[in-house]
C-alpha cells in the first residue's frame, strides 16, 4: 500500500518532465526529419558535454554559473558549424558532417576527462540519464525554458518552417539563410543541451525522432503531425514508465523500448485503420502472410539446427520447453529422470546453504559476536564448496538435457522442418494464387480505384 | 648564488651516495596497494600505480606507456579477483613470464585475505565490471593491510634477500602506526555500531564488518545499470523501515540517483573515498581511514539528537 503510494509519488515527476519534453522534441523533430539532420541532436548535445567537462577542467562545477556558460559556448559554437552546412549539401550529405562533429566532440570529451578524471561522472551521467530522480526545480526550468523557445518559434514560424522544408532556400539571401539557420541550431542546442543532462542520450534521441516519424507516417500537415506526435509520444512515455515500475527496468531504457514499440503499432494502425475496407483486407493478408512466414521460417531453422547440433543451444526449443512446462524430462529413462530431478533439487538446496550462509556472515557484521577471519575463511571455503558442487549439478543436468536433445533430434527435428516446409509451400502458393486472381495485395488507393 | 652552488653540490654528492642500483621499481595496479608497497619498502622501492590517483580502477583503460612501465617492474602487485583483470592484457603483451600468475615478480595481494561474498558464478565480465569470485574490496578493512603487507614484504624481501631487516623494520612500524590508529578509529565509529546504512554500490562489506555497520541496500546493485524505479521505492520504503542513517556515496559516479534516495529519507549523503588519492585528504592508506572515518562520523553524529 504504502509502496503504491511511494511508486506514484516516485513517477509522478518522471512523468511530468517526460510530457514536457515530448511537447518541444516532438516539434523540433518535425524540423530535424525535414532537414534530414537526425544526428544533429548528438552532435550538440555531446559538444555541450564537453564543455561543461572543460568547465570542471577549469575549476567550476557544471551545474554552476561558470559550467553552464561553458556548456553554451560550446553549443554556440556547434550551432555556427552545423548552420553552413546547408551549402555542403550540394556535395555530399550534411548527416556525414554532424557525424563528425559528434565524432570528435565525444573524442575531445574523452581526451579531456583522461587528463581530468573528475569529469567522469559527468559524462556517465550524459550518457545514461536520470529520468527517475529529476526534481521539482528542474521540471518547472525546463518548461519555463521551453515555452521561452517555443514563443520564439511561433513567431518566426514562417521562415524557419520554410527553410527546413526547402532543400535550396531558393531566391534568399544566403546571409539571411544562414542566420536563420543559426538561430534554429541555437535554439535546438540549448533546448537538447537541458535534456540529456536529465534524461540522457538515447531518451532525448528517442523523443526527438520517435514520435516525429510517426506523425509523418499519418500527415503531413503540421499541426496534425505535431497532435499525433505528442499524444503518441505522452502515451509511449507513460508506457514506459509504468513498464520500468512494473517489470524492475531501468527506465530510460525502457522509455525507449516503449517509444520504438509505438512504431510498428503506428504501422499497423497506418495499414489496416486508416484505410478503406478493401485495401485494409489487402493488407490484412500481407500482415498474416508475412507474420505466418516468419514463424515457419524460424520453426524450420530451429528444426534443421537441432537435426545438425542437438546439443548446442537449442532457443527455441528452450523457449517451448519453459512456456509449457514439459522438461527434457520426457525423452529420458526412469533413471535418468530421477538423475536429473534430483540434480535440479540439489542446485535449488546448494544455492540455499550459500544463501543461508552469506545472510549468516552479513548479520554478523553488526550484530551480536563478530565472526573471526578464521570463521570467515570457512564460511568462504564452504560456500566455494558449493558453488563447485552447483556447477557440477548443473553439468550433470547439462548433459542429461543433451541427452534428450539428441534423442529429440529426429523426433521433433523432423517432423518439425517438414511441417514449416509444407506450411512455407502453401503460403507461397496462396499467395501466387491470390497474385494470379488479379487482385493486387500492394496497390495503393489510385491504383486500386484504377483496377475496380 | 654561493649557496645555490653548494647546495648543487651536495645534492649530487647525495645522490651519488644512494645507490641507484638498489631501488626497487614496484608496479601496482591501485594507488591503495602502492600505498602499502611504500610503507613497506620506504625507501628501498620506487613505487608506481597504472592508474593514477582519483581514477576509476573499474573503468580504467590502459594506455602504452603502461605496457614499458610493467616491463620494467621487478614487483608487479595485484588486486585480484577480476577487479583489475586489464592487468592480464598487459603482462600477456610484456610476454615476461616472472611477472605472470606464479611468476616470482608477480603478486597477487588478495592471497590469505578472508573473502566476503563468495559469487556462484565465477565469470570475470570483461566490460561491465561483474564482480569475480569474491568482493574485490578487502583494502577497505585496515586489518587485511597486515595480510597485504606480509605478501608484499615476502616478495620484496626474495627480490632483495640483502635488505631482510630494513623491509621487516619498515612493516612493524608501519603496523604499530596501524594498531594505534585502529584504536582510535574504532573509538570514534564505536558509538555507530549497527548503524543502517545504503551504499551506492557494493564496496563496502570489509569496511562495514570491521567497523560495525550494517550496509542495507544499493542504489545502484549492477554497476553500469540506471536503478529502476522498483528498486527505488523499495529501498526508499526499506530505508525508512530500518531507519537508513547516511547514503555512501563513491566518487566518479553521478550523484543524483543517491541525492534523491537521501532527500526522501531525509539523512545526507556522505561522500567516502574507495581508493587513496580519490578524495582531497586521502594521499596514503592510513590517511584514507583517517578521512573515511572522520566524514562518516561526522555525518552520522550531526544527526544523533
Amino acid at each position: 500500500m504504502n509502496e503504491v503510494g511511494d511508486a506514484l509519488a516516485l513517477l509522478a515527476l518522471p512523468f511530468a518532465a517526460s510530457v514536457v519534453f515530448v511537447l518541444m522534441h516532438a516539434y523540433l523533430g518535425v524540423h530535424v526529419l525535414r532537414r534530414k539532420i537526425v544526428f544533429a541532436d548528438l552532435a550538440l548535445a555531446q559538444l555541450s558535454a564537453l564543455g561543461a567537462t572543460v568547465a570542471i577542467a577549469n575549476g567550476y562545477p557544471a551545474t554552476s554559473a561558470a559550467g553552464m556558460g561553458y556548456a553554451l559556448l560550446f553549443t554556440v559554437t556547434g550551432a555556427a558549424l552545423l548552420a553552413p552546412t546547408r551549402g555542403l549539401a550540394r556535395h555530399v550529405s550534411q548527416e556525414a558532417f554532424v557525424g563528425i562533429v559528434y565524432v570528435v566532440a565525444t573524442a575531445a570529451t574523452i581526451l579531456v576527462v583522461d587528463r581530468l578524471p573528475q569529469g567522469a561522472e559527468h559524462v556517465k551521467k550524459i550518457l545514461g540519464g536520470s529520468i527517475l530522480t529529476v526534481d521539482p526545480a528542474d521540471v518547472a526550468k525546463f518548461t519555463a525554458l521551453y515555452a521561452a523557445i517555443g514563443l520564439l518559434h511561433w513567431l518566426a514560424r514562417q521562415p524557419l518552417l520554410a527553410l527546413s522544408t526547402e532543400n535550396q532556400a531558393a531566391g534568399r539571401p544566403r546571409a539571411i539563410v544562414w542566420a536563420w539557420d543559426f538561430a534554429f541550431f541555437l535554439s535546438f542546442g540549448i533546448v537538447v543541451t537541458s535534456s540529456v543532462a536529465t534524461a540522457g542520450v538515447l531518451l532525448v534521441f528517442s523523443l526527438l525522432i520517435v514520435p516525429a516519424v510517426i506523425g509523418s507516417i499519418f500527415s503531413s500537415r503540421l499541426s496534425v503531425v505535431l497532435m499525433i506526435a505528442w499524444g503518441v509520444g505522452i502515451a509511449a512515455c507513460a508506457v514506459g514508465l509504468a513498464g520500468s515500475y512494473a517489470l524492475d527496468l531501468p527506465t530510460g531504457a525502457a522509455m525507449v523500448m516503449a517509444l520504438a514499440g509505438f512504431l510498428p503499432l503506428a504501422g499497423l494502425a497506418k495499414a489496416l485503420v486508416v484505410v478503406g475496407a478493401r485495401q485494409r483486407r489487402a493488407n490484412l493478408r500481407i500482415a498474416v502472410t508475412t507474420v505466418a512466414g516468419c514463424a515457419l521460417v524460424a520453426l524450420l531453422a530451429s528444426s534443421v539446427w537441432l537435426m545438425i547440433n542437438p546439443t548446442a543451444d537449442q532457443p527455441l526449443l528452450a523457449l517451448v520447453e519453459r512456456a509449457t512446462g514439459v522438461g527434457p524430462a520426457w525423452l529420458l529413462g526412469p533413471t535418468e529422470r530421477d538423475t536429473f530431478e534430483s540434480a535440479t533439487r540439489d542446485v535449488l538446496r546448494f544455492q540455499a546453504e550459500v544463501d543461508r550462509l552469506d545472510a549468516m556472515e552479513k548479520t554478523a557484521r553488526y550484530q551480536g559476536k563478530p565472526l573471526s577471519d578464521d570463521e570467515i575463511r570457512r564460511i568462504a571455503s564452504y560456500q566455494q564448496s558449493f558453488n563447485e558442487m552447483t556447477r557440477g549439478e548443473r553439468f550433470v543436468q547439462e548433459t542429461l538435457r543433451g541427452k534428450a536433445r539428441t534423442r529429440a533430434r529426429w523426433i521433433i527435428g523432423a517432423p518439425g522442418a517438414l511441417i514449416a516446409l509444407l506450411g512455407l509451400l502453401a503460403l507461397t502458393r496462396q499467395s501466387r494464387k491470390h497474385h494470379a486472381s488479379g487482385s493486387k495485395p500492394n496497390g495503393v488507393a489510385s491504383n486500386e480505384s484504377a483496377v475496380t | 648564488m654561493r649557496a645555490g652552488l653548494l647546495g648543487l653540490v651536495m645534492a649530487a654528492a647525495l645522490a651519488a651516495a644512494t645507490p641507484v642500483w638498489a631501488t626497487t621499481r614496484v608496479v601496482t595496479t591501485t594507488t591503495d596497494l602502492a600505498a602499502l608497497v611504500a610503507a613497506v619498502g620506504g625507501d628501498l622501492v620506487a613505487v608506481e600505480s597504472i592508474v593514477p590517483a582519483g581514477v576509476d580502477p573499474e573503468a580504467f583503460e590502459p594506455r602504452p606507456g603502461d605496457l614499458a612501465k610493467v616491463r620494467q617492474a621487478a614487483l608487479l602487485v595485484r588486486v585480484g579477483l577480476g577487479y583489475d583483470y586489464w592487468v592480464d592484457a598487459i603482462v600477456n603483451q610484456t610476454g615476461e613470464r616472472r611477472l605472470m600468475r606464479a611468476g616470482e615478480s608477480y603478486l597477487d595481494a588478495s592471497a590469505g585475505i578472508p573473502l566476503l561474498e563468495i559469487r556462484g558464478q565465477s565469470v570475470i565480465n570483461e566490460g561491465g565490471h561483474a564482480h569475480g569470485v569474491a568482493n574485490p574490496h578487502y583494502w577497505l578493512d585496515p586489518e587485511n593491510a597486515i595480510i597485504v603487507t606480509a605478501g608484499i614484504a615476502e616478495a620484496l624481501v626474495r627480490i632483495a634477500p640483502g635488505e631482510r631487516d630494513r623491509v621487516l623494520a619498515n612493516r612493524q612500524r608501519f603496523l604499530a602506526e596501524l594498531a594505534t590508529r585502529r584504536a582510535r578509529w574504532d573509538r570514534t565509529l564505536a558509538p555507530f555500531a549497527g548503524v543502517k546504512l545504503i551504499a551506492y554500490h557494493n564496496s563496502w562489506p570489509y569496511f562495514a564488518r570491521r567497523f560495525r555497520l550494517d550496509v542495507t541496500g544499493f542504489i545502484e546493485p549492477r554497476a553500469g545499470v540506471a536503478p529502476s524505479p522498483a528498486h527505488l521505492a523499495q529501498l526508499i520504503s526499506a530505508g525508512r523501515k530500518v531507519q537508513v542513517r547516511a547514503i555512501l556515496h563513491e566518487p566518479y559516479e553521478p550523484e543524483d540517483a543517491a541525492r534523491f534516495v537521501a532527500q526522501k529519507l531525509d539523512v545526507p549523503v556522505v561522500r567516502l573515498a574507495i581508493s587513496v588519492g580519490s578524495l582531497a585528504g586521502t594521499h596514503d592508506y592510513l590517511a584514507l581511514f583517517d578521512y573515511n572515518v572522520a566524514t562518516l562520523a561526522k555525518a552520522l553524529g550531526a544527526r544523533r539528537p
